[in-house]
């Protein structure tokens, strides 16, 4: 708890610094995979540069949920891309390379999600880029990594084949039922998210040896270290692992259980004094003692752990979610409601730790965001912006990191080399714009 | 001279074999994890023991109710199936934190180490003693990691319930938009399993354990700079909801709840898990050209009118997705997994739009993904040969690097099994101090 340390963190953490201070991050990603790595950085103080081809830019600038777009923006495009500047570059053209090269020389970190090979024909893979800047970071993010067969066959990817691929969709399941795919996009932006892990790690590995890296990240196998028993529970039986639904095989009970008004609570209690409490609860003390029950691992035999989510679904279905919710504080177990979208961003809890939290976007206007989900004493991340048409902050990046004079700036626009928007929906600012906010360089 | 193929180039440098030859990133860093029932707290520390870090397990003398949490109740030579594929490269000691002894003992740790991770209720460390602000006094380098269900502060944060993976999932507004949809006319009773449907694995529990070690890295990078130590804190719902992507505005900008879609998906196209003739594919295609590579490889392109097509946008609508997906399927139907596989790869090279082709997958069980020729190949199942639980297989080689890449040296250790090595190294304590300390069940 350390009550002094988070007190008002809410309130003072855009009045302390941010741990990444200092570094820079350039950024050749599109859609959610690629992106969603830098912008973590970005929320925890990186500077990152978001190279986009000009005038349309990344894919994820149409990603839509039905046909709904957000101020004529694609919500995944502004959910993914925190804290960004935004580059248009034509990285098909040579000068367009030359400019990333420039820039990779001033960079700790590029990341990319392309197909094998192809930053290397744009004359931008790490072994052109390492010449340039030996101690550069760089990583590559996609499905099937750098090489082996799949990535030979020149396959693409995206998450729903790494769902797919990896039995991950597989044990998502209910028994008898087609393997079912998350909402998630949990691949993308969990494999992001283990990428960066690395590319912390490499800079730990940096500051002690000045010495850059190359790595790789197929989303398809870091998925596959979440499914933690199942390797083993296979190689050890020969059995395949099946999935069970909403009930945890190895946690007992935990399942997700209807309510009396046909909503859901998700409720777990497998320590002993928690499983008393929710006996207790139930009005039913005798089963924590019932043989079939008495402690943890004789409940999760199959047949036991069926009997028991029987009696719990039954005493679920009389009740309604916030008295199941009441009794759990009360008797020590745990619970809650299955929350909707409209739960989270209402919930009063996560807005009082900042977690859901309220963005005065010069460009975009206000939203709401989540926040970076590690809350720091003393260098707090912190989600500030998100996304840009395409090319926004081109002038300040050529102007304020690579020195170019506006003769030079107007020639790259000339040759094609740096672009803007196209008047595409999701490429071009919001209608409400006026012309003039958020463009940091030359407003006039 | 020729130069080098990009992946042989690669190869040569981060294939997972050779990892063991190269230095380790985090080998001066040394790392305390008393995290309880917590896989979260295990992941977390993994990461960072797979890193080359030192670290620390300490579990209570009876162990950590988390090695009883396995499938069925399984034990493998005495350890649950989750715990041991988590405990990975760490060195197990116990040591009893509810007893003043145990707590002075811990201090004695905490001057010696970097990190420190804890996954108590939010308040437990600072009654014992041994919370953050006391104990930056005796090491104000620490870095001081807590993950909990609802954080450190807030008013959740005083709540008696402790943090179940299951829970999380439920906490972060995933699980309600996932799962099948029901069918018309039909009601729970029927169809139990048109309901929100959490994630098999325990993905909130690995996500907010990833998160933790990212940000214990960023702590140690901001440190470098600074000298100063700090305290983390994680609340595993958010962590979890944290990796949601466009729901929350959705809902802000129109009031619109993402409901559950079953195997389409609400926010891409073409995105669906589609039947075929012996189990389902994976279809992808989020540019307007793969969607018309797939119509042009099943033999569409003139039947749907592709060349048409202008814009991916019309088909994002709910209904226009409603009405293409049957189309879809019944042309995927005609095929097995591996035809259509074939077919996608071939149509990038040799179809109209090549090499523009549609993503194809097939929907596997992981008992297909561990017997894939491809994952084998990249290092992912390589067996451990662990000295004390024998050749076993736990996913690994999730990242590959050139310089500094991680590495599994062992799976698990039993409740303990360090205790001498370790306590001689730390504090100086042979055999006498420590079977007095057995004896009044202290470790």
């Amino acid at each position: 708890m350390a009550q002094e340390t988070w007190k008002n963190y809410r309130e003072n953490k855009y009045f302390k610094p941010s741990p990444l201070k200092g570094i820079r991050v350039l950024e050749a990603c599109t859609i959610l995979l690629g992106p969603a790595g830098p912008a973590f950085l970005g929320a925890m103080g990186a500077e990152v540069i978001k190279c986009e081809l000009p005038p349309t830019g990344d894919t994820v600038r149409q990603m839509v949920p039905f046909g709904h777009s957000f101020r004529d923006q694609a919500p995944a495009a502004v959910h993914i891309n925190t804290n960004k500047y935004w580059l248009g570059l034509d990285l098909h053209k040579p000068e367009a390379q030359k400019i990333f090269c420039e820039l990779a020389a001033k960079s700790d970190i590029v990341e990319d999600n392309m197909r094998p090979g192809v930053m290397e024909k744009w004359n931008v893979g790490y072994r052109q880029l390492k010449e340039i800047n030996p101690s550069i970071i760089y990583i590559s993010k996609n499905g099937f990594g750098q090489w082996g067969q799949y990535a030979e066959e020149n396959r693409p990817s995206n998450d729903g084949a790494a769902q797919a691929f990896s039995g991950y969709a597989w044990m998502s399941s209910f028994p008898g039922r087609p393997p079912l795919k998350s909402r998630l996009y949990v691949c993308d932006t969990y494999g992001a998210l283990m990428g960066e892990m690395a590319v912390l790690a490499a800079l730990h590995y940096r500051a002690r040896t000045g010495k850059g890296q190359y790595i790789e990240l197929s989303q398809t196998e870091n998925i596959m270290r979440t499914m933690s028993w199942i390797w083993p529970y296979q190689q050890i039986t020969g059995k395949v692992a099946m999935p069970t639904g909403n009930r945890d095989v190895s946690i007992c009970p935990a399942d997700t259980f209807r309510c009396a008004d046909d909503t859901f609570v998700a409720i777990a209690a497998p320590a002993p004094e928690e499983f008393k409490g929710l006996c207790t609860a139930m009005g039913k003390p005798e089963l924590a003692e019932d043989p079939r029950f008495k402690d943890h691992l004789t409940r999760l035999k199959e047949k036991n752990a069926t009997a028991l989510l029987e009696i719990i679904a039954a005493w679920v279905r009389t009740k309604r979610p916030e008295e199941v919710e009441e009794s759990a504080e009360r008797h020590g177990f745990a619970a809650s409601r299955v929350y909707s979208s409209k739960d989270v961003v209402e919930d009063a809890h996560f807005r009082e730790r900042g977690f859901m939290t309220k963005i005065d976007d010069p460009v975009l206007g206000p939203y709401v965001e989540y926040e970076f989900p590690v809350m720091m004493s003393e260098s707090p991340p912190k989600v500030k912006w998100s996304l840009r048409p395409v090319g926004f902050d081109n002038e300040y990046i050529m102007k304020y990191r690579l020195g170019k004079s506006e003769d030079e700036i107007k020639e790259l626009y000339r040759c094609g080399i740096l672009g803007k928007w196209a008047d595409i929906q999701g490429c071009r600012p919001p209608p409400q714009w006026d012309g003039k906010a958020g463009i940091i360089m030359a407003r006039d | 001279m020729k130069q080098q193929s990009w992946s042989d180039w690669v190869r040569e440098r981060d294939d997972p074999r050779i990892a063991h030859t190269k230095r380790e990133a985090l080998d001066d860093i040394t790392v305390l994890d008393l995290s309880y029932k917590s896989f979260a707290g295990c992941q977390c520390s993994s990461l960072l023991a797979e890193f080359g870090a030192e670290v620390l397990r300490i579990e209570p003398p009876e162990g950590d109710f988390l090695r009883i949490c396995t499938p069925y109740g399984m034990l493998y030579k005495g350890e649950g199936l989750n715990y041991i594929t988590e405990g990975r490269n760490k060195f197990h000691i116990t040591l009893d934190l509810s007893r003043p002894e145990g707590r002075k003992i811990l201090k004695g740790l905490v001057t010696q180490v970097d990190v420190l991770i804890e996954t108590y209720r939010p308040g437990t460390m600072d009654e014992w003693g041994i919370g953050y602000e006391q104990l930056k006094e005796i090491n104000p380098r620490l870095i001081f990691a807590s993950i909990t269900g609802y954080g450190q502060f807030g008013p959740m944060s005083q709540s008696q319930m402790p943090d179940y993976d299951n829970i999380a999932q439920a906490r972060s507004g995933i699980q309600s938009g996932t799962g099948e949809v029901m069918p018309e006319d039909k009601s729970y009773n029927e169809c139990p399993w048109a309901v929100p449907t959490k994630a098999g694995p325990w993905i909130a529990w690995s996500v907010a354990g990833t998160f933790v070690a990212v940000g214990i890295l960023a702590a140690l990078y901001w440190r470098g700079i600074t000298g100063e130590g700090q305290a983390l804190d994680v609340a595993s719902g958010e962590a979890y909801a944290r990796l949601d992507d466009y729901a929350a505005l959705w809902y802000y900008d129109t009031g619109i709840i993402s409901e559950r879609f079953g195997n389409l998906d609400v926010c891409a196209f073409l995105y669906c898990f589609a039947p075929t003739k012996d189990g389902a594919v994976f279809l992808g295609g989020l540019r307007l050209e793969m969607w018309q590579a797939f119509a042009d490889m099943v033999g569409k392109w003139d039947e749907w009118d592709a060349a048409s097509w202008t814009s991916l946008a019309p088909f994002m609508q709910k209904e226009e997705q409603l009405k293409w997906a049957p189309l879809i399927f019944e042309e995927t139907r005609k095929y097995t997994n591996e035809e259509l596989v074939r077919m996608s790869i071939e149509y990038a090279q040799k179809g109209r739009l090549a090499p523009i082709t549609p993503v194809v997958a097939p929907v596997c069980s992981p008992e297909e993904a561990m017997k894939d020729a491809n994952w084998l190949d990249r290092g992912i199942f390589i067996p451990t040969q662990d000295p004390v639980y024998g050749e076993l297989i736990v996913a690994q080689a999730q990242h590959k690097m050139t310089e500094s890449p991680i590495r599994t040296k062992w799976v698990c250790r039993p409740v303990g099994y360090d205790n001498e090595h370790i306590y001689l190294k730390y504090l100086g304590w042979g055999p006498s101090k420590l079977k007095e300390l057995k004896q009044k069940g202290i470790i």
